[in-house]
């Protein structure tokens, strides 16, 4: 009743497992609640904050009479507005101390209560000296209208030579938010395949998936399974960030911003990849979850340097450092989508990064499948990395029914 | 059939099988015992090819067991192992599927396997879910749910309560009526004994003994009798061709008890005599004798027990030799 499975067949079914199996654990669902809670909040958070430009003023009985006029011209300029309110003297004092009210202007003075908010200070000292300036003219006979004209000159127009993106700022924003996300989804995803390999070796299930299949299949159906489910993750949250951010208004998804996404997801692969397989191969050596930290330690280790470095090559995008941060892997996987989004980078570049990063993953792909083959029916105490690569078969696993 | 052939497997310095061959016929139970550390399950490792031997071949069929073949054998895996969070069903069409048994055939496999071990309303339980004998029970379901062609079983029945014990043998043996080939190893040797067919005896990764436990019983062995007799030790001696090797009254601490030396009244005398009969010296005879001298109350043939062969194969420093059967397990 059985036909014998493919390479292919049994990688997928293994694959298949993984991504259901998953799918139907309750922490991936939590991570992801988690993850969509916190972008929400990273992108709502400003757009909190900046609701609050409308201001309440009160004038003075004293006050020139067109103050209140220019005032809400000057604030209309700086895209605030002013609220007048009918207050004075002592009850505007207590006002102010309430918090019900911003200014209260006289002849001479702003009163507030702690400090002058910027905008509203500037619209005010504008309407101030306009209307000052305007009854003084009026006294020497001057009439403040010519005045006006004569001083309303066009400012110089600016011309860059190499002018900077003004799109630079919101990608590279996006950019940052895509290498925490990158960090985290990698260092997840690269504990859950480890995870996994240490769970199929303590409850020795290994044994028997291992008489039916290829070690190699079994390996690779673990990582890509659990890597299509972060994956698909990913695009969710970048699918749910743009869509906050451009109802909120906080980013235009224009194909600009869409770029540094793509590069994000792209460099998830990669990144993934590379991570996983290393993962896996220290994973394989233990039999115990308590062991695991000890050996996957360093590479995570390595993950956090280059998440730190991403910071570096976010605020100088094009210096050498950063440079050859982004090309050489492992660092490249987190700073590459950083400097591709940051600055222009040349086609070649992000040729030599995705290339470098490919041949890097061949190479520790067939390592770390070596070390896993070595290690993974070796129970009990941690197999050492010598132990492992020599017991590793090399060549196809049809080995194993090859006599002799 | 199910061979192997001058397997031999190191782990560094040490030979854990040493150059071992033995065959496992379609429909035969195969019952493999050593002691811990023998090479039992380095060996079963090896026949499911979890396991490269350095030296030797598996055939299966006569030609060289692949992983297409090893794939249709069931495998129960020394140290027992399922995914401790998947469900019940979903784990045995998960390793059925891996066995290259299509996704309809494995649900409906599984089905059946659960009916048949009373597990059928556990199937969407989680495994860690359930009992230590359940757990088993879904072992040797994950073992057979492919309908496999062979079966690798490594202590199949350890953990299991008698009855327990009983189901497992009875579904063991109702594959054997059907073709399959069984080869389990264990430590219940009374168990091997009343299943298997043939056993293999393994020491220092090698098999000292294989062969069906009624040939190892006899082979290279003198003919041994138990007498019970209403009569004094001596009875037997000078008997041609008859060799005594233990005569003793049974109730002669009952007779110093009495005081006196004197007997109790009734049977006076009741001696047990083990005899090894050399070759072609008919028991009759023998039995005329102890009747010449007394009351028969008991004349069988003894055969050893396969703890008896056991203990006797893995003390021996060297190749079977004759052991004498202890009249206490007689």
């Amino acid at each position: 009743m059985s036909a014998p499975l493919s390479f292919t067949q049994a990688t997928r079914t293994v694959a298949a497992r993984e991504l259901t199996e998953r799918w139907r654990d309750k922490s991936f669902w939590i991570s992801t609640l988690v993850t969509l809670v916190i972008l929400a909040v990273v992108l709502l958070l400003p757009t909190l904050f900046d609701d609050d430009r409308s201001y309440r003023v009160a004038y003075g009985p004293d006050t020139s009479p067109g103050l209140a006029a220019a005032a809400q011209a000057a604030a209309d300029q700086l895209d605030v507005t002013i609220e007048e309110a009918d207050l004075s003297g002592d009850a505007a004092a207590r006002a102010l101390e309430a918090g019900d009210l911003d200014a209260y202007v006289t002849s001479d003075r702003i009163l507030v209560h702690e400090e002058l908010d910027n905008q509203l200070g500037a619209a005010l000292q504008t309407a101030h000296q306009q209307v000052t300036a305007a009854q003084r003219l009026r006294a020497e006979g001057l009439d403040p209208a010519v005045v006006e004209r004569a001083r309303n000159v066009p400012p110089l127009a600016v011309e860059a030579q190499q002018p900077v993106d003004p799109e630079a700022d919101r990608r590279s924003q996006v950019a940052f938010i895509g290498s925490l996300l990158l960090y985290a989804q990698i260092i997840g995803y690269c504990m859950w395949v480890a995870f996994g390999i240490v769970e199929e070796k303590s409850s020795r299930v290994v044994e028997l998936i291992l008489s039916a299949i290829p070690t190699r299949a079994l390996l690779a159906g673990k990582i890509l399974g659990i890597g299509l489910l972060g994956l698909l993750q990913l695009v969710l949250i970048a699918v749910f960030g743009l869509g906050v951010g451009n109802v909120t208004g906080m980013v235009e998804v224009t194909s600009d911003l869409l770029t540094p996404v793509a590069f994000v997801l792209v460099w998830f692969v990669l990144g993934y990849a590379f991570y996983s397989a290393v993962f896996a191969a220290a994973a394989a050596r233990v039999s115990r979850q308590e062991e695991l930290q000890n050996v996957v330690g360093p590479m995570t280790m390595l993950l956090m340097v280059s998440f730190f470095a991403t910071f570096y090559v976010s605020s100088n995008p094009d210096g050498l450092i950063s440079r050859l941060l982004a090309v050489v892997p492992p660092f490249s996987a987190l700073c590459a989508p950083v400097r591709m989004a940051g600055g222009l980078v040349p086609w070649w570049e992000t040729g030599l990064a995705v290339g470098l990063m490919a041949a890097a993953i061949a190479a520790l792909v067939v390592l770390g499948a070596r070390i896993y083959d070595g290690a993974i029916l070796r129970m009990g105490a941690k197999v050492s990395l010598k132990e492992a690569w020599l017991s590793g078969r090399r060549a196809a696993p049809e080995v194993s029914g090859r006599a002799g | 059939m199910l061979e192997l052939r001058g397997v031999t497997k190191r782990y560094g310095d040490r030979v854990a099988v040493d150059n071992l061959s033995m065959s496992v016929r379609p429909g035969q139970m195969f019952g493999f015992v050593g002691t811990n550390g023998a090479g039992k399950t380095t060996t079963m490792r090896i026949l499911m090819g979890v396991l490269q031997q350095d030296a030797g071949v598996v055939l299966w069929e006569g030609r060289p067991a692949g992983p297409a073949d090893r794939r249709r054998f069931g495998y129960m895996p020394e140290e027992r192992g399922l995914y401790p969070k998947m469900r019940v069903k979903d784990q045995l069409v998960y390793l059925a599927r891996l066995r290259g048994v299509p996704a309809a055939e494995a649900a409906a496999s599984a089905d059946r396997l659960l009916a048949e071990f009373g597990l059928a309303e556990r199937a969407r339980d989680r495994v860690d879910e359930l009992s230590l004998g359940n757990q088993q029970r879904v072992q040797l379901a994950a073992a057979l749910v492919h309908d496999p062609t062979f079966l690798v079983l490594d202590e199949p029945f350890s953990g299991l309560d008698p009855v327990g014990v009983d189901a497992l043998a009875h579904s063991l043996q109702e594959r054997v009526r059907r073709g399959v080939g069984v080869l389990f190893s264990s430590h219940q040797l009374d168990l091997v004994e009343r299943l298997c067919d043939a056993v293999g005896i393994i020491r220092a990764g090698k098999i000292i003994a294989s062969d069906s436990v009624e040939d190892l019983r006899s082979r290279g062995r003198p003919r041994t009798y138990r007498v019970v007799v209403g009569a004094r030790p001596g009875w037997a001696a000078g008997l041609t061709g008859v060799r005594v090797v233990r005569d003793e009254t049974e109730n002669g601490d009952v007779a110093r008890l009495d005081g006196a030396g004197a007997l109790r009244s009734g049977d006076p005398w009741t001696t047990v005599t083990i005899l090894e009969l050399a070759d072609g010296v008919d028991d009759q005879l023998v039995l005329d004798a102890a009747r010449t001298a007394g009351p028969v109350r008991e004349f069988r043939r003894v055969t050893p027990t396969l703890t008896e062969l056991f203990r006797e194969a893995v003390s021996q420093p060297s190749s079977p030799a004759t052991v004498t059967p202890s009249e206490v397990h007689a």
